[in-house]
């Protein structure tokens, strides 16, 4: 637990620490709350506690009424995003709290034994109430029992456990009826029958105007607890991310004197920042658009250009469809054509990507001096097979356009057959 | 900007002639490094005469200046929280003396969009280089709209690049005409647009006359393809 000098300046939320605690908690936690030693609160507890049944009603109430949690931790999570640190650190699992049922039946024990000291030292004690005082507390402890974290978060997420339910069903029982015993000792049992229809009734018609309200919260509570998920998914995507800038920097730090090498981590990283902050991230396998993305990213980080430096590809993708064998022998070609524009043209390298009704085109340009078309020797494998060849075989077509002044822009389309359609911009 | 024509004659930095230069522009970005390197990888055809980094002080400069062109970051702090599109929003009696071209690190859709929508006449990222942002602020001040690849590439995902997606007369708002979506496709491509001219063989004039036409019908569409693609990524 964070102990009082480590903690912020301002006063921390009062909770029961999970580790450190003696009995419930209460005093490690008063201790961090009001920032004094433990011990001294523990001190002033225990008398409390042999002073009288007040310091133990005290005890228990605070037992029973303070949330358990770190209280350093909660301070935490309330901080403004803004003003936290990203990440998280690493994550600790904590010993599970003490099960609020047991420590129901350790108080009722321990009110029967106080009961029966008192009758033994002669202490004239009126039994009758204390059978309805103990159906009370029993229920009472079935009920708040519910009350414990891990409960209270399933009935939240909507996955109640029948178990849970016959508890706190059964605690309410059980506190009915004791309430009853307890105010209608010595009337009529008729009369405590229809007084208790009465009270069944008054809480009905309660209970009745209350739903809504409770309805509500409950969906204001999940709802809050699906967007705090939601939220802290961002913030470790965050930390992912200026994690992996830190350690680019860093690289950029140490190799500094190679220009080449910096304008390449600088290019791959600020590609991965623009891939998570600015599209969304399909899942794999169902985008050409993202496959494409891939593609170049690859080019531009394994690729260096004629002058030796990163070549940056300047992509636009319009519309999107699930990949398909022959998306794959186009995204082959494209590759390469985008490995030649690199290699052998000049930046910038533009690269276009329509997904048609009835066809696939890309377009990769580059502003190079061009090359005869037709000089292509048969045997240079590049151009000829790993370009054309490849889409050709898909029953595509491939054309090199190709000037000294406008550079080369080869043109691969393919046929998109309607299975694989998936719909513009999807 | 709504109006198809301004009184102004059209200048593009292809035409050997370009008068009244050079032209005044304010920088509106929150990152001063940026504005630093924005002020000198600019030519002498333009000069920046004020610079402003939030969106209450650009609002302030920019009536203040009443400059040509605002060269106008996406992401700003302040005001309302709207950006660079909440300054458009609130300068928009400045339409007609002042033009503004968006210029922004980010490339997702719903920047861009919004920005024109809002009333940009152009679009760049910050990764163009000096001459070419000089380019377009000389183009922006002449009328025209500037467009980049990406730009155009949005164009065409919200239009619709299909045959059915064409419009039968050039006025219709909801569609592209066949020789608009050509040039769009060219620019997507990476054409400059003296490139589009002489691969369409057209003038640069007639492009730039197509691309301002673009321009506005994405200002004005109420396309029910442009909503759902808009709804489909959250923007507007």
């Amino acid at each position: 637990m964070a102990s009082p000098t480590l903690a912020p300046p301002d006063r921390l939320p009062l909770r029961r620490p999970e580790s450190g605690r003696w009995v419930g908690g209460v005093g490690a936690g008063l201790a961090v709350h009001l920032d004094v030693p433990v011990a001294a609160v523990r001190a002033v507890l225990a008398l409390l506690a042999l002073s009288g049944p007040v310091g133990l009603a005290l005890y228990v109430f605070w037992w029973v009424s303070i949330p358990s949690g770190d209280a350093a931790d909660v301070a935490r999570d309330t901080a403004p995003a803004a003003r936290k640190k990203l990440s998280r650190g690493l994550v600790v699992e904590r010993a599970r709290a003490l099960p609020l049922t047991d420590v129901a039946v350790a108080v009722l024990l321990l009110a029967g034994a106080v009961l029966l000291v008192a009758s033994r030292n002669g202490m004239r004690v009126d039994v009758r109430w204390v059978l309805p005082v103990l159906v009370v507390l029993a229920g009472v402890g079935l009920a708040w029992s519910q009350l414990d974290k891990v409960e209270r978060g399933r009935l939240l997420s909507g996955g109640r456990t029948p178990g849970g339910l016959v508890r706190l069903v059964a605690g309410v029982v059980l506190v009915l009826v004791g309430v009853l015993l307890l105010v209608g000792r010595g009337e009529p049992v008729g009369a405590l029958v229809t007084s208790g229809a009465a009270a069944v009734a008054v809480l009905g018609g309660v209970a009745i105007v209350l739903a809504p309200w409770w309805l509500r919260l409950g969906a204001q509570l999940r709802f809050e607890r699906e967007a705090r998920a939601r939220e802290s998914e961002r913030a470790d995507i965050a930390a992912h991310l200026h994690d992996s800038v830190l350690q680019t920097l860093a690289l950029i730090r140490r190799g500094s004197g190679d220009a080449d090498q910096v304008a390449r981590l600088a290019r791959a990283q600020e590609r991965e920042l623009r891939e998570w902050l600015y599209s969304d991230r399909p899942v794999a396998g169902t985008s050409v658009a993202a496959d494409l993305r891939a593609v170049v990213a690859e080019v531009e980080d394994g690729r260096a250009g004629r002058g030796g430096p990163a070549v940056a590809v300047d992509t636009v993708v319009v519309g999107d469809c699930a990949p398909s064998a022959t998306t794959t022998a186009l995204l082959q070609a494209t590759r390469e054509a985008l490995v030649n524009a690199v290699a052998h043209g000049a930046p910038p390298v533009s690269l276009y990507l329509e997904v048609g009704q009835d066809s696939i085109d890309v377009f990769v340009r580059d502003r190079g001096d061009g090359f005869d078309v037709d000089a292509i020797p048969t045997d240079r494998f590049g151009v000829r097979e790993s370009v054309l060849g490849r889409v050709r075989r898909r029953g595509g077509e491939a054309t090199i356009t190709s000037s000294p002044d406008r550079g080369t822009e080869v043109h691969l389309r393919v046929p998109h057959e309607p299975s694989t359609e998936n719909g513009r911009g999807a | 900007m709504t109006e198809p024509a301004t009184p102004r004659t059209p200048r593009t930095p292809d035409d050997a002639a370009v008068p009244d230069l050079p032209v005044d522009v304010v920088l509106v970005d929150d990152h001063l490094m940026f504005r630093a390197g924005v002020r000198a990888s600019l030519d002498e055809r333009v000069r920046v005469v004020a610079e402003a980094a939030t969106v209450d002080e650009a609002v302030e400069v920019i009536g203040a200046h009443v400059p040509r062109v605002v060269l106008l970051d996406v992401h700003l702090p302040g005001g309302a929280g709207g950006g660079g599109a909440e300054v458009l929003t609130r300068l928009a009696h400045l339409r007609g003396s002042t033009t503004f071209l968006a210029l922004s690190v980010s490339d997702a859709a719903q920047d861009v969009v919004a920005v024109i929508r809002a009333g940009a006449r152009g679009y760049v990222t910050k990764a163009i280089s000096g001459p070419d942002l000089s380019d377009a602020v000389v183009r922006v001040a002449g009328g025209d709209a500037v467009f980049s690849p990406r730009l155009a590439g949005f164009v065409l995902d919200a239009f619709g690049t299909a045959p059915a997606d064409l419009a039968v007369h050039d006025d219709e708002l909801d569609r592209l005409s066949a020789r608009e979506q050509e040039v769009m496709r060219l620019i997507a491509r990476g054409f400059s647009y003296r490139e589009v001219a002489s691969e369409l063989f057209i003038s640069i004039k007639t492009v730039e006359t197509h691309v301002s036409a673009v321009l506005r019908k994405l200002q004005l569409s109420s396309r029910h393809e442009l909503t759902r693609w808009a709804a489909a990524r959250r923007l507007l």
